[in-house]
């Protein structure tokens, strides 16, 4: 399958982010990890790269993408109006797949 | 640079230190738009780790690049080819008193999360900065952040008492420098040396601030105008009335028209909103309250709000329009460019507040030649001006257009005998704008003398290299 159309999508989104940060102070994983992968704006941020294909998809990256709960509660402060759980849906559905494949 | 990652790894921990691609790229971007390459992310968790750090980039000759939350407006937390020093990790409280009026604190505090703290105590940490729920205690200092109480309470310059940092030496050398007390004479004032010196001087490691009450009481009124001078008119009455004004916001119209969407009882509004607030006693709020709403209505405001206290300010919904600022500045440029991938370019520029009218009426006509999307707010309280343009990065024309905006927003501000920067600093997007600003002054040798004094602290410039100066 090809998932470039997905990844335009994921680009499409993650593209709005302008890095202010507003969306950390409601996510649940952010104080429990060790950086700020573990926070919607690090995710949304590795989405970005990864739709661009100029980051392989290293051990840390799959915590992140992983570790998301997928509650939304990030949604609520993020001025950009990003849907952060969509969006790493997105994510794991093009990972998946291409681990699937290969 | 294997070897070196590995002897870093064995001095902190391997916990501590992450080569991962994923998260160096993290930590190499920044709220500006910028980006930088670090090669490695560490995380210490004590002053001992910091000054081990140093001392290990002093041996090595290895930039080091300190960094709070990432939410500078300047460049000043983009990493360059060296390693990123997060803080986030060395967030503990250690201690809130209320007789000595000082919280002492790690650098990865966030602001935010002080003041809930401080808010069981009655007190509150006064400077609050947009950013304050993601913004940290060490980057509002290195950065000299400011916020919508600047009015009444300044910049982070004038809530430090003391800090202890870490150099980038042979030893890694731990220092406290200023006093717990608010009066101290320690001969020259290197406390006011560090703060806004963006990471360039000294790695802080740990924060003695100054807190304050938290008012009783805070009249607040907002009102909209059909033009600027009117509502700079009714803020000068209030300031002539001798009102301690807490706040005094300004939104412009295309702002207003943005961020009122969407929030309950404000639909019919439309002009220039002016927020005001004033720090006073349960007694004299409601004939202050009175004599706020006169003074609006006088100079024409056609709509008032009006609320006993920032909390109620809150609750009725007239902070929020506020904070849309930065929301609607983001939607201007979405529905100018008919695209979600914008980015809005912030300027932060002062003005004597007796300048304003001037400013506000000037940077209209500058922006109008431009043909950029365009929004203003600020604080007018103490003449700081956030104009705003949006901008598609895929459009080269469009970011040089952007550029040269910036640089005549500056000249203006210079113009004006104002300053280029009011809080969000000067990192990398700056350093011509600090120079126009010492050549106007004919000062130039300010520069060397700042320059001299970055030697001092870090003679191999590995700390923060090529920012401020």
């Amino acid at each position: 399958m090809d998932y470039d159309d997905v990844r335009s999508r994921i680009i499409e989104e993650a593209s709005k982010c302008s890095y202010c940060g507003f969306c950390e102070q409601s996510c649940p994983t952010l104080p429990l990890g060790p950086h700020r992968g573990y926070g919607p704006r690090g995710r949304v941020y590795l989405a970005l790269l990864f739709g661009k294909k100029v980051l392989t998809e290293t051990r840390e990256f799959r915590k992140s993408v992983f570790t998301c709960l997928l509650c939304a509660a990030c949604t609520l402060n993020c001025p950009a109006g990003i849907d952060v759980p969509n969006l790493v849906r997105l994510v794991r559905h093009v990972l998946l797949g291409e681990i699937e494949a290969a | 640079m294997t070897g070196e990652i590995e002897e870093l790894k064995r001095l902190l921990g391997r916990d501590k230190v992450y080569d991962d691609p994923s998260v160096v790229a993290l930590y190499s971007r920044e709220a500006s738009g910028l980006e930088g390459n670090g090669f490695l992310v560490v995380f210490p968790e004590s002053t001992s780790d910091v000054s081990a750090i140093a001392r290990w980039a002093y041996k090595r000759r290895i930039p080091i690049y300190p960094q709070g939350s990432a939410t500078s407006l300047s460049g000043s937390a983009v990493p360059g080819k060296g390693v990123i020093v997060s803080f986030e990790r060395m967030n503990r409280i250690y201690e809130i008193s209320v007789v000595d009026s000082i919280a002492d604190v790690e650098p990865g505090v966030r602001i935010a999360d002080l003041n809930e703290a401080l808010m069981t105590k009655g007190y509150m940490f006064p400077v609050d900065p947009a950013s304050h729920v993601v913004a940290t205690i060490g980057g509002a200092i290195n950065t000299g952040a400011g916020g919508m109480k600047g009015a009444r309470y300044g910049t982070m310059r004038d809530w430090v008492n003391q800090l202890e940092i870490v150099v980038p030496d042979e030893k890694g050398t731990v220092m406290r420098v200023g006093c717990r007390t608010v009066k101290c004479r320690q001969g020259l004032d290197l406390v006011r040396l560090i703060v806004g010196s963006e990471g360039t001087l000294a790695l802080v490691t740990r924060a003695v601030l100054r807190i304050t009450p938290l008012p009783e009481s805070s009249p607040t009124v907002m009102g909209f105008f059909d033009n600027v001078e009117d509502l700079l008119a009714a803020f000068t009455e209030l300031k002539t009335r001798r009102y301690p004004l807490l706040l005094a916001e300004f939104l412009d119209e295309t702002a207003v028209s943005i961020a009122k969407k969407g929030v309950a009882g404000f639909e019919s509004v439309r002009g220039h909103m002016f927020l005001a607030s004033v720090e006073s006693n349960h007694e004299a709020a409601e004939r202050i309250m009175d004599d706020m709403v006169a003074v609006l209505k006088n100079h024409g405001a056609s709509i008032i709000y009006t609320a006993q206290s920032l909390g109620e300010a809150e609750e009725k919904g007239l902070l929020t329009i506020r904070r849309r600022l930065f929301p609607a500045q983001i939607e201007n440029a979405r529905r100018f460019w008919g695209k979600s991938n914008v980015r809005v370019f912030i300027e932060d520029i002062v003005v004597p507040p007796s300048k304003l009218v001037n400013a506000i009426n000037e940077l209209k006509s500058i922006t109008e030649k431009y043909g950029l999307p365009y929004t203003l707010g600020g604080h007018i309280g103490d003449g700081n001006l956030h104009p705003a343009v949006g901008i598609v990065l895929d459009d080269k024309k469009v970011v040089e257009k952007a550029h040269e905006w910036y640089v005549e927003v500056m000249k203006l501000a210079i113009r004006l005998g104002g300053s280029i920067s009011a809080e969000h600093g000067i990192g990398l997007l700056k350093k011509d704008g600090l120079r126009l600003e010492m050549e106007k002054l004919d000062s130039i040798k300010a520069l060397d003398i700042m320059k001299a004094i970055k030697r001092a602290f870090d003679p191999l410039n590995i700390l923060n290299p090529g920012k401020l100066v």
